[in-house]
C-alpha cells in the first residue's frame, strides 16, 4: 500500500531532483568577478527580466495561493476572486517605485541586503539590528507556516504521513538554498512558478471535466448559491474586507523586504522593465486560476463545509475527488512549488540578515578581516542551520509559532513601509523618525491585532501604517538631518546642480 | 545621463507607478462594483466577474506595458563619470 502510494510520487521526486540540479548549475555559473557575498546573497546582480519576474511572483505566491484562498472561494464565491485579484498591482508597484532607486543606491554603496541600505541611509546600527530582528523572527514563523501548509496538503493528497512529505521537500529546499544561494533560489523559483501553472492547469481542467463543464457549475451556483455570484456575497464580503485586502495584500506589500531585495539583484534597467510586464501578467493569471478553481470546485464538492472539515481541506479533497492518483501526483507539484519557492527566499534573506547585517558588520567594526573562504563557510552554514531549525520546529510546531505568524505579514509591512519609502524619497527623513516608525508602528500593529481593535472593521494594518507614518513625522521633528555625505549618495539631485 | 538626472528620472517613475496603481484601483472599482447591478452574463457568469477580475488583470497588464515602454527610461546603474 505504502509502496503504491510512493510510486505515484515520481513526478514530485523528479521535480525535486531538478531543483537540486538547477541549484548546482546556478552555483557553477556564479560570476568570478563578484565577491562570495555578492554572489551568494544577490546572485552577483545578474538577474534578467524573466527570472526576476518569476522569482518575485513565486516568492510572493505561497502555499495559501493553493490552499487557503481557494478554500474560502469555495464558500464565498466570486467575491473572493474579486478580492484576490487586487494582487495584480504588487509586481509593477515594487519594481516601479523601488526598482531603479535601489539598484542605483545599492551599487554605489555595495549593498547586498535591504538592511545595508537602511543602515547606510539612517546611519544607525540600532535601527539595522531592529530590522534584522523583525526580519528573522517573522521570516522564521512564516517559513514554519509554509512548511506545515505544504506538508498537510501533501498528507491529505498522497495519503503518506505528514513527516514523510515534510522531510522529502524540507530537506531538499534547505539543501539547495544553502548550496545554491540567491541564483539557485531565483532559478528554482522560476521552475516552481512553471510547476504551479502545471498544477493549476490540471486541476482546473479536471474539475470542469468532473462537474460536467463550466456552465453546468455556474447554473448550479445560480440555483443553489446565488450569493456566490455577487461581489458582497450577501454580507459575507463586506466593503471593509475589500479595503483591508487592498492594503494588506495589495499596496502595502510594496515594503515586504523579501520583494524589495529583488530590486538589488536586477541586472539592468531593461530587466526591471521586462519583469514589470511579465510579473504582472503572471501573478494575475496565477491568482485568477487558483481562486477560480476554488469557486468552481463548488460544482464538485457540493455538500456543506462541515462535511469536509475546514476550508483548508477543500483543495486536497477536490484533488482527490477529481483525478487519479497519478494525476494527483503531478498536480501536487503546484502547491509544493509554491511552498518551497517562498521558503527558499525567506531562508536566504534571514540568513543574510544574520551573517551580512549582524556578524560581518560586527567584524568590520572591530577591524577583524574576514577571508572569502570564512564568509563562505559561515554563510552556507548559517543558511543550513537556520533551515534545519525551521524544519525541526515544523515537525511539531508549538502554538507560539502560530501566535507570531499571525503578526508576520502585516508586521513586516508596517516595519518597513515608511522607513523605505521616506528613506529613499524624502531627504529630510532621519534616524529618529525611522526608529519611531518601525518600533512604534509594529508595536501598535501587534497590540491592536492582539486586542482585536478595529476602525470601521478594517484590518489592523490600517493602524500600523497610519500610526507608523505619524510617529515617523513626530520622531523626525525631534531628530536632526542625516549627514550631507549620506544624503549626497541617496539624493544627488538635491546637490549636484 | 548624469547621476542626478538618473535620480530625477527614478523619482518620476516612482510617481508614475503610484498613479498607475490608483488607476488600477479606480478601474477595478468601476468594473466590478460598478457593473454588479447588471444582469448581463457571459457563459452564465455575471459581467462584473469578467470585467472586475479578468478585465482588471488585463488593464493592469496594459498599465505595466505603458509604464515600461512610455515612462521608464533605460539607464546604466553604474556611475558614468566620463559623461559628467
Amino acid at each position: 500500500m505504502e509502496l503504491a502510494k510512493i510510486s505515484n510520487l515520481w513526478p514530485l521526486l523528479l521535480f525535486l531532483l531538478c531543483m537540486m540540479g538547477a541549484s548546482m548549475w546556478a552555483r557553477k555559473s556564479a560570476s568570478k568577478d563578484a565577491s562570495f557575498v555578492n554572489n551568494y546573497y544577490i546572485g552577483g546582480r545578474d538577474l534578467g527580466g524573466f527570472v526576476l519576474a518569476m522569482t518575485t511572483v513565486a516568492t510572493y505566491s505561497s502555499v495559501s495561493t493553493f490552499v487557503g484562498g481557494p478554500g474560502v472561494a469555495w464558500s464565498i464565491g466570486y467575491g473572493w476572486l474579486y478580492m484576490a485579484i487586487v494582487q495584480i498591482v504588487v509586481i509593477f508597484l515594487v519594481l516601479g517605485v523601488f526598482g531603479k532607486k535601489i539598484a542605483l543606491v545599492s551599487r554605489k554603496i555595495d549593498a547586498v541586503t535591504i538592511i545595508d541600505i537602511i543602515r547606510s541611509r539612517y546611519q544607525s546600527d540600532t535601527l539595522a539590528n531592529l530590522s534584522a530582528f523583525v526580519i528573522v523572527l517573522f521570516f522564521c514563523s512564516t517559513m514554519v507556516a509554509q512548511f506545515v501548509g505544504g506538508a498537510k496538503l501533501f498528507e491529505a493528497v498522497t495519503g503518506l504521513s505528514y513527516s514523510t512529505g515534510l522531510t522529502l521537500f524540507g530537506v531538499i529546499v534547505v539543501f539547495y538554498t544553502a548550496i545554491g544561494g540567491f541564483k539557485g533560489v531565483a532559478v528554482t523559483d522560476a521552475l516552481c512558478a512553471l510547476a504551479m501553472f502545471v498544477g493549476l492547469g490540471i486541476l482546473f481542467s479536471s474539475i470542469l471535466d468532473k462537474a460536467g463543464g463550466y456552465e453546468a457549475i455556474m447554473n448550479h451556483l445560480a440555483t443553489n448559491h446565488p450569493d456566490m455570484l455577487e461581489p458582497l456575497s450577501r454580507g459575507k464580503m463586506p466593503v471593509s474586507l475589500y479595503i483591508s485586502q487592498w492594503m494588506l495584500v495589495g499596496v502595502c506589500t510594496l515594503s515586504l523586504p523579501q520583494s524589495v531585495v529583488r530590486c538589488i539583484s536586477s541586472k539592468d534597467s531593461q530587466s526591471i522593465k521586462r519583469a514589470m510586464i511579465v510579473g504582472t501578467f503572471v501573478i494575475g493569471l496565477m491568482t485568477l486560476m487558483a481562486t477560480w478553481i476554488g469557486v468552481i470546485s463548488k460544482g464538485v464538492l457540493t455538500g456543506p463545509l462541515s462535511q469536509y472539515g475546514t476550508a483548508d481541506n477543500i483543495t486536497p479533497k477536490t484533488i482527490i475527488s477529481c483525478m487519479s492518483p497519478f494525476w494527483a501526483g503531478v498536480t501536487i507539484l503546484g502547491p509544493v512549488g509554491a511552498t518551497i519557492s517562498t521558503i527558499d527566499s525567506l531562508l536566504l534573506s534571514a540568513s543574510s540578515s544574520l551573517i551580512k547585517d549582524i556578524y560581518m558588520h560586527k567584524c568590520a567594526k572591530e577591524g577583524k578581516a574576514l577571508t572569502d573562504a570564512t564568509i563562505k563557510k559561515f554563510s552556507m552554514g548559517c543558511t543550513f542551520i537556520l533551515g534545519a531549525l525551521v524544519f525541526f520546529i515544523s515537525l511539531n510546531p508549538p502554538s507560539l509559532i502560530w501566535q507570531i505568524n499571525m503578526f508576520a505579514f502585516g508586521g513586516l509591512e508596517t516595519a518597513f513601509f515608511w522607513v523605505l519609502i521616506l528613506g529613499l524619497f524624502w531627504h529630510k527623513a532621519n534616524k529618529t523618525g525611522a526608529m519611531w516608525a518601525m518600533a512604534g508602528g509594529v508595536a501598535i500593529y501587534c497590540i491592536t491585532l492582539a486586542m482585536k481593535i478595529k476602525f470601521m472593521n478594517v484590518h489592523q494594518i490600517l493602524f500600523g501604517i497610519v500610526f507608523s507614518g505619524i510617529l515617523f513625522y513626530i520622531g523626525n521633528k525631534m531628530g536632526k538631518d542625516q549627514d550631507e555625505s549620506v544624503l549626497k549618495i541617496f539624493f544627488p539631485e538635491k546637490y549636484e546642480d | 545621463m548624469k547621476r542626478s538626472d538618473k535620480f530625477r528620472q527614478a523619482n518620476k517613475e516612482a510617481k508614475a507607478t503610484v498613479l498607475a496603481t490608483v488607476a488600477v484601483i479606480v478601474f477595478w472599482t468601476l468594473a466590478g462594483f460598478g457593473l454588479s447591478g447588471s444582469d448581463m452574463k457571459i457563459l452564465s457568469t455575471p459581467i462584473w466577474v469578467w470585467m472586475g477580475c479578468v478585465g482588471s488583470w488585463i488593464f493592469a497588464c496594459i498599465v505595466a506595458v505603458y509604464l515600461a515602454n512610455n515612462v521608464c527610461v533605460d539607464m546604466s546603474f553604474d556611475d558614468e563619470d566620463e559623461e559628467e
